[in-house]
């Protein structure tokens, strides 16, 4: 089985926190190569959609666009990409949605915010997914829709519209790429800092068994049953 | 088309302090349309054509003497031929010079995302340049004339230009130079609003009781400005009679943008400054940390597949300290019984 564990490897151990060597570490799967696919789909479409926001939004940023290859070409794209991000939405509505329901367990856990932000434990028998992660996720989707739904207005040409209604979307759309950035900033800091050994999920598909029983019990349960050939 | 030749810039699009300021008030200059000298020649619309080397489109019979049916990209002045049937029976033609007015606010400048596509001289001319011009659109919606027109081809905006290279180079408009009965006038924008005033006068004693300097000060004052001989019948004239920069929509716009700016930033201070304080949260060794998840399935009486709902009734043998029922709900307990890292 091999082992990788990015967060553990990238050397950013606590004093006083004994490190185990990633290749000790016994590792599970946690994302497939299609979701990982997605996961990144939407992700990268995201980065590119938002230094172009960036850019198209704040004149201060405008030198972004040549990140694009100049105003008029990031202009063109970004609807497009707008497009891909927003297909990448749905694809990633049709493969989790049934994992991102919300339980009461979710109510408790939100109840426990500030124990998970302090110790990074709840006390929960979390499943695949704690609430903030299903919370990011609804939040994704919903204001990604928003975003690709007042984009149309202003994409111009025949789907233009009255005046009014191109500044009403642009409003919108400006206060919902902040939102998604907030929400992005968030999402990557606890990935990669505050969660160590969250990235490999992302990368490899893996994580140790360790992190998936700390974070996640009722899921480990779960795959270590099944991996056991138990019935169900 | 996109030229800066000797003229000094009063304010860019998308520049942030841009406005330089220093200087005391330049001469604006104008022009006037005096409606009730128009004959609908449309020498202006051929001398635009001829200066700015536009080209000709084909048109067709849309049942008017109109020349087109509508501005384009590449027609940028344009008679529109107007009639309208007055109270008392008679037929009125309100022939009005369309094109872009050189707002003294423009609402195109201020709606556009592109550093320095849309210029506005110190002079009062509003110009595009199309070399930074990224063919968004936002002029179009931002524009309470609707004058810009965005071409298919190059994909960029295009409107007069109050002939910038002709009025920098001390000439008059091509326009105003080939109006054979001098019903457009050029000149210093205080000249201008003192002609049309007299004007006005005028048509007043001649029974225009409602005749009128169209100049409105929603867009901060036009440089191309209309003597109007029926001012009861702005909109016949195809002319908007409140013109307003979407003012409201640009200062919503700019509060969310200095609120985006803040909470970005700081947003990013502040989850530096989280982890400086509060550091990474490891999972503890494998060990305890699968102690801990079988523990937790105890405790909320799953089934070994962890998948069922816990029960109805309380199972028995939990045997974790503080107890499930604490703080009520199958999954209750208290703080206390967990295990840190």
């Amino acid at each position: 089985m091999s082992t990788v564990d990015a967060g553990a490897a990238a050397g950013f151990a606590d004093p006083g926190v004994p490190v185990i060597a990633p290749e000790a570490q016994r590792t599970m799967v946690r994302y497939t190569f299609g979701e990982r696919v997605i996961h990144w789909w939407v992700g990268l479409t995201f980065v590119a959609l938002m230094v172009s926001g960036f850019a198209l939004g704040y004149p201060r940023a405008y030198f972004l666009s040549g990140l694009f290859g100049g105003g008029q070409t990031m202009r063109f794209l970004h609807p497009w990409i707008g497009v891909a991000f927003t297909l990448g939405i749905l694809a990633m509505v049709i493969v989790w949605v049934k994992d991102m329901k919300l339980t009461a367990d979710d109510k408790d856990w939100v109840g426990r915010l500030r124990s998970y932000t302090r110790r990074g434990h709840t006390g929960i028998d979390t499943g695949r997914y704690n609430a903030g992660q299903k919370g990011y996720f609804w939040y994704v989707v919903v204001f990604g829709l928003v975003l690709f739904l007042t984009g149309l207005p202003i994409w111009g040409g025949a789907l233009g519209g009255a005046a009014m209604i191109h500044h009403v979307a642009r409003f919108l759309h400006h206060a919902a790429f902040l939102l998604m950035v907030g929400g992005f900033i968030i999402h990557v800091y606890m990935s990669t800092v505050m969660f160590p050994g969250t990235m490999s999920a992302m990368t490899s598909g893996r994580v140790t068994r360790a992190w998936a029983a700390w974070h996640h019990p009722r899921w480990f349960r779960e795959e270590e049953h099944r991996r056991a050939g138990a019935p169900r | 088309m996109s030229t800066e030749l000797g003229l000094a810039i009063r304010r860019k699009s998308a520049t942030p302090a841009s406005a330089t300021g220093i200087r005391r008030d330049t001469v604006e200059i104008a022009k006037l349309v005096d409606i009730d000298l128009c004959i609908g020649c449309k020498a202006c619309e051929v001398a635009c054509k001829e200066w700015n080397n536009l080209p000709a489109e084909t048109t067709s019979n849309f049942g008017s003497y109109q020349s087109h049916e509508d501005l384009t990209a590449s027609t940028w002045d344009l008679m529109r031929f107007n009639e309208v049937d007055l109270d008392n029976g008679d037929l009125a033609w309100l022939i009005r010079k369309d094109s872009c007015l050189h707002c003294d606010d423009p609402g195109c400048l201020a709606a556009c995302p592109a550093p320095g596509a849309i210029v506005q001289y110190t002079n009062g001319i509003v110009n595009f340049d199309q070399t930074k011009c990224i063919g968004c659109q936002y002029c179009v919606s931002g524009c309470p004339f609707d004058i810009p027109r965005f071409d298919q081809k190059t994909k960029k905006v295009y409107k007069c230009t109050l002939c910038v290279d002709r009025v920098s180079a001390s000439l008059e408009p091509a326009c105003v130079k080939s109006c054979p009965t001098g019903a457009i006038k050029f000149g210093g924008k205080k000249e201008m609003v003192e002609v049309a005033l007299g004007k006005v006068d005028k048509l007043k004693g001649r029974g225009f009781d409602h005749a009128m300097l169209y100049d409105p000060s929603g867009v901060g004052g036009l440089h191309m400005m209309y003597v109007v001989p029926r001012g009861d019948r702005l909109e016949d004239y195809g002319l908007p009679k409140d013109p307003q920069v979407p003012g409201t929509f640009f200062s919503a716009l700019s509060v969310l943008r200095k609120l985006g700016s803040i909470s970005v930033w700081g947003g990013l201070l502040a989850t530096g400054i989280f982890w400086l304080r509060t550091g990474r949260r490891r999972p503890p060794a494998e060990d305890e940390a699968v102690a801990e998840a079988m523990r937790l399935g105890e405790e909320y009486g799953r089934r070994p597949d962890g998948d069922l709902p816990p029960p109805a009734t309380e199972p028995a043998g939990y045997g974790v300290a503080g107890g499930p029922a604490a703080n009520g709900g199958p999954a209750g307990h208290g703080d206390g019984g967990e295990e840190e890292r």
